[in-house]
């Protein structure tokens, strides 16, 4: 394992039922680069995406965060280490506002004891101060100020989107893990968050990205092809284009 | 707002003269929904908050009082001693039960907080050298705060409600806190919750130890009030009626609670004017809340002041 | 403890589990058919107790006849139930805890209706082939008990041939998995619903009729049994009604040799810490993964 990877899948194996999903998967991710994840439906990409965020122990293989083995660690846990997903059918909290929504991503980063929030001591107080400053940032950033008091349950597919990044990003994430995050946005809304992933990758963020979008996927540094639970192709992007056998799998031509 | 300043000031001039002008009677069940509202508060803050059932409240409540009655009577002890012994028992058994059981969701959850109010039941009845069975524990004293001794309703009245006050004060605090957001995250969807790292089960536990708090303190509450405790007045009948306030009222809304608990106290005294048959009214009334009103009353108020707002937006426009 | 001792217990968590198995079917019929977890499932039995018992004491019909009304009068509650309240809740899309907290009203009122218009009092009924016992190796067994035993298996299996045989049964099953699915092949699926609630009404029935000359029927059983009933559906895991006949003899059995060793007043304490234990460690029922298939 080089020294430089936040995250390193080794030989991941996993079966739903008699079906193979995934087959001996083995890559890293570097420490500040932009990891892509490409293939068809039913290649196995989400199924990675939630064993390495925890949903999924899988049957076979090991996965090191940050130089730390990372499979007996719960859901939590990998959040608090740094470690923070976004859905493929967004996940927003509907009957919350949309700041609210956002504010929930801050908490795990102050601590207030079930004590200091009954009595609402200073400290508190204080906090909740803190988290909405940064929720109050995040809308800026994200272009969620006009949306601010809506109930989440009120978005278009495309704003849930954007508020789910938004609320993953403003917890400081180390890794940030988006599944389709271009799926049901417009034209400007992708080149929004194109430009969001290139600006918080270069604050220091790595990204491993799933996505359909060949657009969007020009952003990232390396790319793998999975194709039914395997890596057939690794590349950057202009060489994953080339490869026959991706042509011939993925592209369909 | 000032408006709403002068309606709670209205609402205060009205709870601080009520004792002294209706009759005996009345003033009892006031206590008693004081008393109700302080245990209906903490099932409200699961069922709201939390999308959690509790049938099980009935039990904090019995620890609560059978604390405070056997500390008083048996071991003559100040009656502070019990109301804490019967606090620290409850949270401790809740957080203990609670880790497992809160495992569970829906349905099972429910159904699984009242098997635990039929054990606790059954044990309150079974271990008679603690509880007195159902011959109970009698002369429980009165509260005596620095000398000046709560004995009638009217007095007893004043002290019930500032503690019912102050739990709701802190219950409020907790829902405009950190966890009270974090709560209402888990409760719109849990998966997306635990992807930000909130520990779900730690604080359904906090919570549900929260709520036995409040039904222990109602409990004592209950025995220096009743002055007599028996396994009657823990079944799990207690348990589903203690559920019906926040549900009756709006599990959400601290209003809805006091409101839900003037109904599961004033209804039952008004009906059984009309004889043996209010058992069956009451019933029918619930029925109708659930099938008719699915967010409480309070929610029905809110529906109906939207309803007005709306009229009156488009009158102008 | 001597072997006629363990023999005793064990008959009589046979005779009771049975019991537990008839309320049981029916709760997870009425689940299986309709997502609603039946918190009045134990009135079902109440009102069929009692109205054998009023049947045949008041109105002076004959024996099976009387059994017949009781049987009928929970198959119309559970009608009444369906058509009148779950129908107009499951059309606006009401909550599991709405499902839960109706069923509860519910309850509440069979029950206080009982205690208004039949009384306070428990009642028993005579016990089915007459007052014999069995004697083996010194335990003793009603008849009644081996009647009981007897018509439970037969309603166990009777209901598993409904499920698997007739096109009710298998349009019932149908409607109760996918909904959509269901309605579209043209199977009414409210009507599907009512059926369950039939059904359930007239297993618990026959659950209060029968073990009414070995216990006695008052206003307040339905609460015990409903709770009995639910241990039993879960134990079998929920879904499966057969599941549940298999839970109610084991959380009979377990019951009765438990109070063995500890005094018989723990019963209800031993059913429900095993009621809550399997829930948490065995969400999918004693059968596994393999019982949901059955029913």
């Amino acid at each position: 394992m080089p020294a430089d990877a936040i995250l390193s899948l080794n030989e991941i194996g996993h079966r739903f039922g008699g079906l193979n999903v995934l087959r001996s998967v083995t890559f890293d991710v570097p420490e500040g680069g932009i990891v892509g994840l490409i293939g068809p439906n039913g290649s196995g990409k989400t199924t990675l995406f939630n064993i390495v965020s925890g949903y999924i122990r899988p049957l076979m293989g090991t996965v090191a965060y940050r130089g730390v083995p990372l499979l007996r660690d719960s859901i939590q846990k990998r959040g608090l280490a740094g470690l923070v997903r976004t859905f493929q059918t967004p996940q927003v909290f509907e009957q919350m506002t949309v700041f609210e929504n956002v504010m929930v991503g801050c908490a795990k980063l102050t601590r207030t004891t079930m004590l200091q929030d009954l009595l609402r001591t200073p400290a508190a107080r204080g906090q909740m101060r803190d988290i909405r400053e940064l929720a109050e940032a995040a809308c800026e950033r994200f272009h969620l100020k006009g949306l601010r008091d809506l109930p989440a349950a009120s978005l278009t597919a495309g704003q849930r989107r954007i508020l789910e990044i938004a609320r993953a990003v403003v917890g400081k994430p180390r890794l940030l893990l988006l599944d389709e995050p271009s799926s049901g946005l417009n034209a400007q809304e992708i080149e929004n968050l194109r430009d969001w992933i290139v600006r918080l990758n270069a604050e220091g963020i790595t990204i491993l990205l799933v996505s359909h979008d060949m657009g969007l996927m020009t952003v990232a540094h390396t790319v793998h092809t999975l194709y039914f639970g395997e890596i057939v192709a690794s590349g950057d992007m202009a060489t994953i284009q080339r490869d026959p056998r991706v042509r011939e799998v993925y592209l369909g031509v | 707002m000032t408006s709403r300043l002068f309606w709670i000031a209205v609402a205060l001039a009205v709870w601080a003269v009520l004792p002294f002008v209706v009759p005996r009677n009345i003033a009892d069940l006031l206590v008693f929904t004081g008393i109700y509202s302080i245990a209906g508060l903490g099932i409200g803050l699961l069922l709201g908050h939390c999308g959690i059932v509790n049938l099980a409240q009935a039990t904090f409540y019995g620890l609560g009082a059978y604390a405070s009655a056997y500390c008083t009577v048996m071991m003559g002890l100040p009656s502070a001693v019990g109301f804490v012994a019967g606090a620290v028992i409850s949270m401790a058994l809740a957080y203990v039960i609670g880790r497992p059981i809160l495992r569970l969701t829906g349905y099972f959850l429910a159904l699984g907080t009242l098997a635990l109010s039929a054990i606790a039941s059954a044990l309150f009845f079974e271990w008679d050298w603690l509880t007195g069975g159902t011959l109970g524990i009698g002369g429980i004293p009165k509260l005596d705060l620095f000398g000046f001794v709560l004995d009638r309703p009217s007095r007893y009245y004043f002290f019930v409600w500032i503690v019912a006050f102050a739990c709701m004060a802190v219950a409020r605090n907790l829902v405009d806190s950190r966890t009270g957001l974090m709560l209402r995250a888990m409760r719109d969807s849990s998966t997306a919750a635990a992807s930000l790292s909130i520990d779900l089960q730690g604080l359904r536990t906090r919570v549900f130890v929260v709520c036995a708090l409040f039904g222990s303190l109602a409990g004592s509450l209950f025995a220096h009030h009743a002055s007599f405790v028996s396994t009657q007045s823990f079944t799990v009948d207690r348990s589903i009626s203690f559920l019906l306030i926040p549900v009756i009222g709006g599990a959400t809304s601290i209003p809805g609670i006091v409101a839900g608990a003037v109904f599961v106290t004033f209804l039952p005294e008004f009906l059984s004017k009309l004889g043996d048959i209010h058992q069956i009214l009451f019933g029918l009334a619930l029925v109708a809340v659930v099938v008719m009103l699915p967010d409480g009353l309070m929610g029905a108020v809110g529906r109906i002041r939207a309803w007005h707002v709306a009229r009156r937006g488009s009158d102008a426009g | 403890m001597t072997l006629s001792l363990v023999l005793q217990a064990v008959f009589a968590g046979v005779t009771n589990g049975m019991v537990y198995a008839l309320v049981g079917m029916g709760l997870a019929a009425i689940f299986k058919g309709s997502r609603v977890i039946n918190a009045m499932q134990g009135e079902f039995s109440v009102i069929g107790a009692m109205t054998t018992v009023l049947l045949l004491t008041k109105a002076g019909w004959p024996y099976p006849a009387a059994i017949a009304g009781g049987a009928l009068a929970g198959a119309l509650v559970g009608a009444f139930i369906e058509v009148a309240f779950v129908r107009y809740m499951a059309k606006k899309n009401a909550s599991e805890d709405s499902f839960l907290l109706l069923t509860i009203g519910l309850a509440l009122t069979l029950s206080a209706s009982i205690l208004f218009f039949v009384g306070r009092d428990g009642h028993l009924l005579p016990p089915l082939g007459g007052e014999g016992v069995l004697i083996v190796l010194d335990a003793v067994i009603q008849f009644h008990a081996l009647w009981l035993i007897a018509i439970g298996i037969g309603a166990t299996l009777l209901l598993r041939t409904f499920f698997h045989r007739t096109t009710v049964g298998l349009s019932m099953m149908a409607a109760s998995i996918d909904a959509d699915g269901a309605a579209t092949t043209g199977i009414n699926v409210a009507r599907m619903r009512t059926f369950t609630f039939v059904l359930g009404g007239v297993l618990g029935a026959a659950g209060g009729i029968l073990v009414t000359p070995l216990i006695g029927v008052d206003y307040q059983l339905g609460l015990n049994l409903t709770l009995k009933g639910f241990a039993a559906a879960v134990l079998g895991g929920l879904t499966n009604p057969l599941g549940a006949a298999v839970g109610g003899l084991t959380l009979g059995l377990v019951e009765s040799l438990a109070i063995i060793g500890i005094s018989s007043s723990y019963k209800d304490v031993v059913a429900f810490s095993v009621l809550i234990v399997i829930m948490i460690l065995m969400p999918q029922g004693i059968l596994g993964r393999a019982g949901r298939r059955g029913g």
